[in-house]
């Protein structure tokens, strides 16, 4: 509408001229436009490289680090996440989660892959696992040993002062300790 | 084997090698019971498995008799042998073992066979009268019986190392040593 406005507010005889200029100006402005968006277009790709770089220099000092341990450190994230995990909505979203049967189907895929049971197979034969259930074994026989003997040595003692009551003598006191040295 | 594996066992192997007392009748009793189980479990099995082979053949009465003859003798001699040996080599039987007692002369050195088959004899003399040699125990101040009067030996507690911690130390040195730099291991 402004357009039109201009257009018919502008008197017909210049409306010639007024077309002149403007093509005079494009073909003056013509080889500007390219010089134009070539040095828009550098100065674009330094800004690229620039952030490239600042991202490098990022990862490789410890600020990140020193940053994600501040973050998650900080009491009030903490709280926030606290809060997050016991409003309704977090156990919602849980619900929700198991409702779907996504969760169902994922375990019935885990179970029919041929590769899980290969993998269990392997833990369950490994060095390491087979170590742990003989010691399990040992450490039960272990216990089972450690009980009888600690029971043996109170029967020791119990017997000898029965039998010395028995006989109306008085506890003994046992010898100097052997030496087994050798 | 590295050093640093053999240091490990050995410090295993030594550290807990102390007398703490001597060893009453009961964890005696039971040391000979687990004893006494596994001669009888081998001669069960040694036994079953000569009679099924004898089964098989026709042997006359008297020679049955013999036989049966040699293989009691043969069952003593058997459990003979074997406390001599475990007495005179570690000390200890493996219901001993078990129950972390050793025998050992009265100067705490090892008993040699020669006194270990007397010290047998003493057991069986000891039990023959209804056990009476073995309530001495119960009064000696080094509760010693009289098979260890006869024989010149104490018997001792002796705590050590459980299978399950041997086993655990011994992976420990050798999971140890593997992690030392190799020149570690010139040293």
């Amino acid at each position: 509408m402004l357009d039109d406005f201009h257009a018919n507010s502008r008197p017909r005889v210049l409306r010639p001229l007024a077309d002149f200029g403007t093509r005079a100006a494009m073909t003056t402005l013509r080889p500007l436009t390219g010089v134009v968006e070539a040095a828009a277009g550098a100065a674009a790709g330094a800004g690229i490289s620039l952030e490239r770089r600042a991202v490098d220099r990022l990862l490789a000092s410890d600020e990140l680090e020193r940053i994600l341990t501040t973050t998650v450190n900080s009491p009030s994230i903490q709280a926030a996440l606290q809060h997050v995990l016991a409003s309704s909505g977090a156990a919602r979203l849980v619900d929700s989660l198991f409702d779907s049967g996504l969760i169902d189907r994922f375990l019935e895929r885990l179970l029919a892959n041929d590769s899980l049971w290969h993998l269990i197979d392997e833990i369950a034969a490994s060095p390491a696992v087979t170590a742990a259930i003989s010691d399990q074994g040992l450490g039960f026989a272990d216990q089972l040993g450690d009980d009888v003997r600690m029971r043996s040595r109170k029967a020791d003692d119990w017997i000898e002062r029965a039998a010395r009551r028995l006989i109306h003598r008085p506890p003994k006191a046992l010898g100097a300790e052997p030496d087994a040295s050798t | 084997m590295s050093g640093g594996t053999a240091a490990g066992l050995r410090a295993v192997e030594t550290a807990p090698d102390r007398a703490a007392g001597y060893a009453g009748l009961a964890t005696r009793v039971i040391s000979f019971t687990i004893d006494a189980a596994l001669i009888t479990l081998v001669d069960i099995v040694i036994g079953v498995g000569a009679s099924l082979i004898l089964g098989l053949l026709h042997i006359p009465h008297e020679l049955r008799t013999l036989l049966l003859a040699l293989g009691t003798a043969l069952f003593i001699v058997g459990s003979i042998a074997y406390f001599v040996v475990f007495w005179s080599t570690t000390g200890q039987s493996p219901g001993a073992r078990v129950m972390q007692i050793r025998v050992l002369t009265t100067d705490g050195g090892r008993v040699t066979p020669k006194w270990a088959i007397l010290r047998c004899v003493g057991v069986v003399l000891a039990a023959l009268p209804l056990f009476a040699g073995f309530v001495r125990i119960l009064f000696d101040s080094q509760r010693r019986g009289f098979q260890d009067r006869l024989a010149h030996t104490i018997v001792v507690d002796m705590p050590q190392p459980s299978l399950a911690q041997v086993s655990r130390a011994k992976k420990r040195a050798i999971y140890e040593a593997s992690r030392l730099p190799p020149s570690a291991d010139l040293d």
